[in-house]
């Protein structure tokens, strides 16, 4: 990723920050200008709940160079309490110990690096609970 | 909606591979002077050519169409439509929609890409991430095929769909390319050889996506006004429907993983446009870019009832002279998957059904076919009815 994307990202990736629509009071995710579901600007933001349950989840073993760092790795789909569904990496386990419907947990983590000199990609990941 | 009637009236198609002698003008050229031969008409009546091609840009050149067009010498309006891997279809629908309007009578339309060129599969792999949600799916470690896997698993715990049940959808199609002289692979697989396969993405098996490939495939489209003003063209097929439709592109944004909304929408549009029904198809080019994708399609398309087309496909309701003939050229899975390519070459068999130019795959007394043309994981989707009845009108 390119420093101006990085800088411009920091809310939804570092901090986990959607939006709460104050017309609609929907919420949704990622931060948008305008509400995804009535397209109102009158938006404010809103922190996602840090726990959820695995929706579904698969291994993933190539990708792009920079993201190659951690494969083989689990990529999962999961639904936050809050409702929210987002896309991110189950670490810390094994495919065996999966099943669907667990609890998990977001946290902090290094998702892609640009060879030894260029910059890290950091956002969030699962654990289980 | 303009009553303008067009038609297809040539087509040429590269053999699909792995070419590295050719680059990649060389490739598009070839389909595209084929085309324009097969039309018979001369190369000056062409007005106008749109062209589809996921990555072109980024096999150095941008802007391929230029180059193939220096080959053949023409200085038209060339024009490169997006619309991601499903890039052909979306230039197929834009050149039908410039003759619909009126303002041009005679298009060819052009769907080339050059994949043999990227020996590193992660070089692929992020151009296949700029298909899906690019920041919130692949930059968070999800890739086209993990994607496909959910949804895979989303319709085997919905509907019981089996894993045998799927893999007879790469065994129908493989069985169906052995007889399409262009097919990259003209062999058969047996279904216990997909289902002992390696799990890339589980429940996704080794064997189970189509391959990225090389190939190109063009062809020239004219109003009915042009068709009867040239009577050196010879043969002609009608397009009755053409429509595209969209849904979110990230799958965590969609009420359901087990069907493409916009496929269903898109179907809607064009069987309302060509006055007719999904009973009315005979044959059908799908996006069998993995074995679900066949599975929603023909669900997707109203061919089968929603969570029927596992099943309808083991009991061979699909093959080859059924019911509905799906994917009689071997599918994405078959021929190979050169993104920008396929759109066309989907458009190219049923033109060629309809030609009765399919040899050992023809199908018999096919009254409408039909393309599917998908983007990444349903982001896009285009469908194109062709026909093949006698003009009534
Ligand atoms: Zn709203």
């Amino acid at each position: 990723m390119e420093p101006p994307k990085i800088w411009r990202e920091r809310r939804g990736k570092y901090l986990v920050l959607g939006i709460l629509c104050q017309d609609c009071k929907k919420k949704s995710f990622p931060i948008t200008q305008y509400c995804p579901h009535c397209s109102s600007e009158n938006i404010a933001e809103l922190k996602l709940a840090q726990t959820g349950k695995i929706l579904h989840f698969t291994r993933v073993s190539q990708t792009a160079e920079e993201l190659m760092f951690y494969a083989p790795y689990i990529i999962g789909l999961v639904e936050l309490d809050d409702g929210i569904k987002v896309t991110g990496q189950i670490t810390d386990t094994k495919l065996e110990d999966l099943t669907e419907g667990m609890k998990v947990r977001m946290v902090f983590r290094t998702l892609s690096k640009n060879g030894e000199e260029g910059l890290i990609g950091y956002g969030f990941k699962f654990v289980l609970i | 909606m303009s009553k303008r009637e067009v038609y297809v009236i040539g087509y040429g198609i590269t053999k699909f591979g792995e070419h590295y002698e050719l680059n990649p003008s060389s490739s598009a050229t070839q389909a595209l002077s084929k085309a324009i031969q097969d039309a018979k008409i001369s190369k000056d009546l062409i007005q106008s050519l749109y062209f589809g091609s996921l990555v072109s840009n980024r096999n150095d050149q941008s802007y391929i169409g230029a180059e193939a067009s220096r080959e053949c010498n023409l200085n038209i309006p060339i024009t490169k439509i997006d619309v991601g891997n499903a890039s052909g279809a979306g230039a197929f629908h834009q050149a039908f929609i410039a003759i619909k309007s009126g303002l041009l009578d005679c298009i060819a339309v052009l769907g080339t890409e050059k994949l043999s060129d990227f020996v590193n599969s992660s070089t692929l792999e992020k151009i296949l991430g700029g298909t899906i949600d690019y920041l919130w799916e692949f930059e968070q470690g999800a890739t086209l095929t993990s994607l496909y896997a959910w949804m895979t698993q989303a319709h085997m715990k919905e509907f019981n769909t089996t894993m045998e049940q799927l893999a007879s959808v790469p065994v129908k199609n493989h069985k169906n390319g052995v007889n399409n002289p262009i097919a990259q692979f003209r062999r058969e697989i047996s279904l216990k050889r997909f289902l002992d396969a390696k799990r890339i993405s589980d429940p996704i098996g080794r064997f189970d996506p189509a391959t990225n490939c090389d190939g190109s495939a063009a062809v020239v489209i004219a109003s009915k006004e042009f068709v009867e003003s040239h009577s050196e063209i010879e043969k002609k097929v009608k397009v009755v429907g053409s429509a595209q439709s969209s849904d979110k592109i990230s799958l965590h944004h969609r009420e359901t993983l087990s069907s493409l909304l916009a496929t269903q929408i898109a179907s809607k549009k064009a069987y309302e446009m060509a006055q007719i029904s999904s009973k009315d198809i005979s044959i059908a080019e799908v996006h069998d870019s993995y074995p679900i994708g066949e599975i929603l399609a023909i669900e997707d398309l109203g061919f089968f009832q929603k969570g029927d087309g596992g099943k309808a496909t083991i009991e061979g309701k699909t093959q080859l002279n059924s019911d509905i003939s799906v994917n009689t050229s071997g599918g994405l899975k078959a021929r190979g998957d050169p993104f920008g390519a396929t759109g066309i070459a989907q458009i190219v068999e049923i033109i060629q059904q309809m030609r009765r130019e399919a040899d050992k795959r023809q199908v018999d007394d096919i009254k409408y076919g039909l393309t599917q043309n998908v983007m990444g994981t349903g982001a896009s989707v285009l469908v194109h009815i062709l026909s093949n009845m006698e003009d009534d009108k």
